[in-house]
């Protein structure tokens, strides 16, 4: 009788089982619909999508797990990678931009935590105003222009089950956090009742900051992955991407509240999301859709999760 | 430790005392800013701003949150053109246009009141969902095919003040009587305030819910139709930045984010305020993008202000802080 | 042996505490009583490490300690369990009870197997049939205070501080609190019992200390005194009557409710509401009452049944705005929650629910509205210095006042007083009641619902008894005695 196992087993409860579903429906439905679902090519494409959003929503999750939200991930995205990129073209070498793009994610995500837990105001407000600064620094350093080329090795990231691989990397090492570190327990606490976890010692703050700086690299991850395959990085880069990864963490079951939620449940609905981005894109929709159909999913998500947390 | 009421007078004085002094220094640095004609351009352009930021106030006193401002502004623009193309008649466009923002009002009231979500993410997604719809209508284009009388209008001036810019201040007039003289205004901060009191002392939650709702999605979309007269095209991306904007104007100008306080002239103060400073860079010849970065400091700073003096003093007077 | 010396509190406007000593021995229960804003949970707050800020000094056997958080005086041996639980719902009862020191093994990985064990143990030692794996937001409010207590315990706490451990408890579930708190005195460990309860005081604690106006007043050992004594000490005068004299007249009739039911709470509710009477609702917590209330009002659905006024069958009220527009008010038990709005002013408060008579047509009359508050402020000597202060920054008693006058304002017929006397002391009780009084010498009656017996058998006229969502019995105000009334409530005959 570990720890471990029957942990696993208490978090395949009844929360996640419907998105598992839908995630398989999605598939068999995509499948025949759509021809060609399954090549090669578009598997690719696909996990690829899943990959960035699920990296990011698994920070997400964190954060919305605090009581927390992070309006920021896109423009940390796009910061990582444009910024990134001016190694790039100044020509230092891979071993130096990739890291130093993470980096950037980390010290971004940092100064989220950090106005986040000093100034007394909703993240809400602050990842707001962040979200601008960040796109507006960008705009500025590459005066709204396309970075390109880009150095095929770049690609070898993005390509073939290699994003995947960072994704199930990611998500085994949070789900173990969330699940067996005091760490990762208390996160619980913070969005569930802070001010007992104020008094019983937990240190509030620190973990809210290594929250924040969590998402803040893993956008940047995410960025990376992305860059990859089109051949140029442009400004816009993750656009939409804080919609994407709230509607996976809400669809996943994580309370946008606080308190309740995981990680492995994001990971779910982050596969739907990047189904549905998928697929939309190869029936050639136009891509402005994908705004109303994440706004809807998002409603239907929370709709649930407030029924649900009415009956408690 | 008392605080006054209305006590959103020092608030008043204190931004009113602010916008003289940009004024005078713009003045200062750039001999044009108090001619004629930049001044109207400028009442002109805070035209849209002004109603998104009456329409923002009513919500936000009254306990809400509204962003699908910007998208519904657009969104009314977007129905006003591509019906106008597809060849209805004026009077009818114009009532869908409007009708069509009173309709995402009131669908945000609905998801609000009815599945009980919370205001921001209900209206992020509805943000989102209107703008979808509006770049899947717009096909990424600019609409400038517009009907003449309607183009007319943006030249049409009273009294040398544009009529576009009394539209908005009679908008102003109205929503600032409504809040402050009447019944159903006072019931708004009450709502605002404490919703559990308000019900139980006999206020309509729901229906006024609906109502401030509805109320924003109108305002929004005779932005949105000011907005296309002004610059005489339909854009797609229009209002994209308004939420921020509008936001953080309403509150510099004392509305406060939890509702139940505020009042639309502080909101207007903002407005004016933020926008002189935009001008004001402008003139300077500063780059655009930097607006953006200005604004989301600004944003932060006005919500924060108490907290960060506070922690400013705290950190000079002690040095680096212990461990959390 | 804790011994507090000389300790002061102030805050802006007002001093909590003022050079308060006295000493709490070893191993006793030792009850803590005063009226409200006596300074009881000031001291409750800075022996918890939540004010680090006071002058004086406690010494814990001998030893001077100043607690600068929380977890700290936990680490010192001092653990309270607040009136409002502080549980964290999702996690476990072992989790709950380790919170923020779960034992982990090497590399950080938690011990689960560690915290199951340990918190077993706790929990048997407290003969509480939990599973240490259960989330504890399922579990029921007395269990969710078991799981506090065991906390305390894990810490290894010398002294636990009780605030208002009773409040939410059913009788039942307070019988099993004192077993609890006497195993906790067997093995050592000094509670500080804090409560408005004379009667809970008196069967549980050793020592009684009293408090008044910030100041320590008495220390006392319970058999050196009396509850009289201590209530007298409590208020700095005695209180022979503590209820005013009934002088109302029964007159016509008022209300009558046949067969009222909603699913799940309340059914089969009937009775009848005089002019000029105080109608008492008895029961223990659970028993229906407040969602009677609440569903009379118009605040939450009636599934069935009938309500008539002055004769005149009018169905039900589906809000409550209906109800005031009828002449029926309602008096929440949640003052602050539920009464007030705190950012908005005092003139915004109490108008709120006449704002038709204030105006005319759409808009509202401010002189109207000045002259109307500012005669309930002088009726009721409320203490502020505008009446567009906001009401937040009115003390504890004066808020109340605005509450009452917003109710009293809309000058209804039927008025629903729910736990109005409930968080005040003596002193401002005795007001309520006085007004109660004079609200039906006017002519007007009132359904009183109150958890307090005595205060229930003291001040109403009728007592209908309620159990379990059906009313089981009715006491005229000769035949009631609290035995009586309380076996009646718990569930057996009345004699």
């Amino acid at each position: 009788m570990t720890g471990k196992r029957l942990d696993l087993r208490g978090v395949f409860q009844i929360r996640e089982l419907p998105i598992l579903i839908y995630v398989v429906v999605m598939i068999a439905v995509f499948s025949i619909v759509i021809g060609g679902f399954f090549s090669l090519k578009s598997v690719e494409n696909i996990t690829r999508q899943i990959a960035t959003v699920g990296i990011v929503s698994i920070g997400m999750t964190l954060v919305i797990l605090t009581g927390g939200i992070d309006l920021s991930v896109g423009a940390i995205l796009s910061f990582a990678i444009n910024i990134g990129a001016q190694g790039i073209i100044a020509g230092w070498p891979m071993w130096v931009v990739y890291p130093f793009m993470l980096a950037l994610g980390l010290i971004l995500g940092w100064l989220n935590g950090f106005l986040i837990t000093r100034i007394a105001v909703p993240a809400l407000i602050i990842t707001l105003g962040t979200l601008n600064i960040y796109r507006g620094v960008i705009m500025v350093i590459t005066k709204g222009r396309y970075i390109t080329p880009i150095p095929k090795s770049y690609e070898a990231i993005g390509s073939g089950y290699i994003p995947f691989i960072f994704l199930a990397l990611v998500l085994a090492v949070f789900i173990y956090i969330s699940l067996n570190t005091r760490f990762g327990r208390n996160l619980l606490a913070i969005g569930g009742a802070e001010q007992s976890a104020v008094y019983s010692g937990v240190p509030v703050r620190r973990y809210k900051m290594i929250v924040y700086t969590i998402s803040g690299v893993l956008s940047a991850l995410a960025g990376m992955i992305l860059v990859g395959k089109s051949g140029f990085i442009q400004p816009q880069a993750g656009l939409g991407y804080e919609m994407s990864a709230i509607a996976a963490v809400v669809i996943g079951g994580t309370s946008i509240f606080g308190g309740s939620g995981g990680v492995l449940g994001t990971f779910l609905g982050s596969v739907l999301m990047g189904l549905i981005l998928a697929g939309l894109t190869m029936l050639a929709v136009n891509p402005y859709w994908v705004g109303l159909i994440t706004g809807v999913l998002i409603i239907l998500a929370i709709a649930l999760d407030t029924v649900r947390q009415l009956r408690k | 430790m008392q605080r006054v009421r209305s006590g959103n007078w020092r608030v008043l004085i204190v931004l009113g005392a602010v916008n003289v002094v940009i004024m005078g220094l713009l003045t200062a640095l750039s001999p044009t800013f108090l001619s004629y004609g930049n001044l109207s351009a400028v009442m002109l352009r805070m035209s849209e701003l002004a109603m998104l930021a009456i329409a923002e106030t009513i919500v936000l006193i009254a306990g809400g949150f509204d962003l699908t401002i910007g998208a519904v502004m657009a969104l009314s623009a977007t129905v006003f053109g591509t019906l106008h193309v597809a060849g209805l008649p004026f009077p009818a466009i114009l009532a869908l246009a409007l009708l069509a923002g009173i309709a995402v009002g009131l669908l945000n009231g609905f998801l609000v009141v009815a599945l009980r979500l919370q205001p921001f993410i209900v209206t992020l997604a509805t943000m989102s969902i209107v703008r979808s719809v509006v770049y899947g209508l717009l096909k990424g284009n600019v609409l400038s095919q517009l009907p003449e009388r309607f183009l007319d209008l943006g030249y049409v001036w009273v009294l040398k003040i544009p009529l576009l810019f009394l539209v908005v201040v009679s908008t102003a007039v109205l929503a600032i009587v409504l809040l402050r003289s009447t019944v159903i205004g006072r019931r708004m901060y009450a709502i605002g305030g404490n919703e559990r009191t308000a019900f139980l002392s006999g206020v309509h939650v729901n229906r006024m819910k609906y109502l401030v709702y509805a109320l924003s999605g109108f305002i929004s979309s005779l932005a949105g139709l000011i907005y296309t007269a002004r610059i005489r095209a339909v854009v797609p991306d229009m209002g994209i930045t308004s939420p921020l904007e509008v936001i953080t104007a309403v509150l510099i100008g004392g509305t406060a984010i939890t509702g139940g306080k505020g009042s639309v002239f502080g909101s207007l103060l903002g407005i004016l305020a933020m926008y002189l400073l935009l001008n004001g860079f402008n003139l300077l010849g500063l780059n655009p993008f930097w607006q953006v970065i200005i604004l989301g400091v600004i944003l932060i700073y006005v919500v924060g202000q108490e907290n960060i003096i506070r922690g400013l003093r705290a950190f000079l007077s002690r040095g680096p802080r212990r461990k959390a | 042996m804790i011994n507090i010396e000389h300790v002061s509190k102030g805050f802006p406007g007002v001093q909590a505490l003022n050079d308060v000593s006295f000493v709490i021995q070893d191993g006793e229960v030792h009850g803590l009583v005063g009226e409200n804003g006596a300074g009881k949970s000031t001291l409750i707050k800075i022996m918890s490490g939540i004010y680090p800020d006071y002058e004086g000094v406690i010494l814990f056997d001998g030893v001077p300690r100043r607690f600068a958080a929380v977890h700290e005086a936990q680490a010192g041996g001092v653990a309270t369990i607040f009136q409002e639980l502080t549980v964290i719902r999702e996690l476990s009862v072992a989790e709950n009870i380790y919170l923020g020191r779960e034992p982990v093994r090497r590399g950080g990985r938690l011990d689960w197997n560690a915290m199951w064990t340990k918190s077993r143990e706790v929990l048997s030692f407290l003969d509480a049939p939990l599973d240490p794996r259960a989330p504890v937001g399922k579990l029921a409010v007395a269990n969710q205070q078991l799981v506090e207590i065991c906390k305390a315990l894990v810490l290894n706490s010398k002294i636990i501080i009780m605030d208002e451990p009773t409040s939410s408890l059913t009788e039942h579930e307070v019988r099993q609190l004192f077993a609890l708190v006497c195993r906790l005195r067997e093995r050592g460990i000094t509670i500080l019992y804090v409560s408005h309860k004379i009667e809970e005081i008196f069967e549980i604690c050793d020592s009684v200390t009293v408090f008044r106006d910030g100041r320590h007043i008495a220390t006392v050992q319970k058999n050196a005194t009396t509850p009289d004594q201590v209530i007298s000490m409590m208020v700095g005068r005695s209180l022979n009557m503590m209820f005013p004299e009934r002088t109302a007249r029964r007159g016509e009739l008022l209300l009558s409710v046949y067969g009222a039911g909603r699913d799940g709470e309340f059914r089969d509710v009937s009775f009848d509401l005089y002019e000029g009477e105080i109608l008492g609702f008895a029961g223990l917590i659970g028993a229906g009452r407040t969602e009677l209330a609440r569903a009379l009002f118009g605040a939450a659905a009636l599934n069935a049944g009938e309500i008539s006024l002055h004769g005149r069958a009018i169905g039900h009220f589906s809000h409550p705005s209906q109800a005031l527009a009828r002449g029926v008010a309602y008096l929440s038990e949640d003052r602050k929650r539920e009464g007030l709005m705190l950012e908005l002013s005092i003139r915004e408060n109490m108008s709120l629910t006449v704002l038709h008579r204030i105006s005319h047509y759409l808009f509202l009359r401010r002189r109207r509205e000045r002259e109307l508050v500012d005669s309930y402020i002088r009726r009721f000597k409320i203490k502020m210095t505008s009446v567009d202060q906001l009401v937040e920054s009115l003390s504890g008693g004066n808020q109340q006042k605005v509450v009452i006058s917003k109710l009293l304002m809309t000058e209804a017929r039927v008025f629903i007083f729910d736990e109005p006397t409930r968080g005040i002391d003596v002193g401002a009780k005795y007001e309520i009641y006085k007004i109660m009084n004079d609200l039906t010498v006017e002519g007007r009656g009132i359904l009183f619902i109150s958890s307090e017996l005595p205060e229930v058998l003291g001040v109403s006229d009728r007592i209908l008894c309620m159990r379990e969502g059906k009313i089981v019995q009715e006491f005229s105000r000769a035949e009631a005695d609290p035995e009586k009334v309380m076996r009646v409530l718990t569930g057996g005959r009345a004699a």
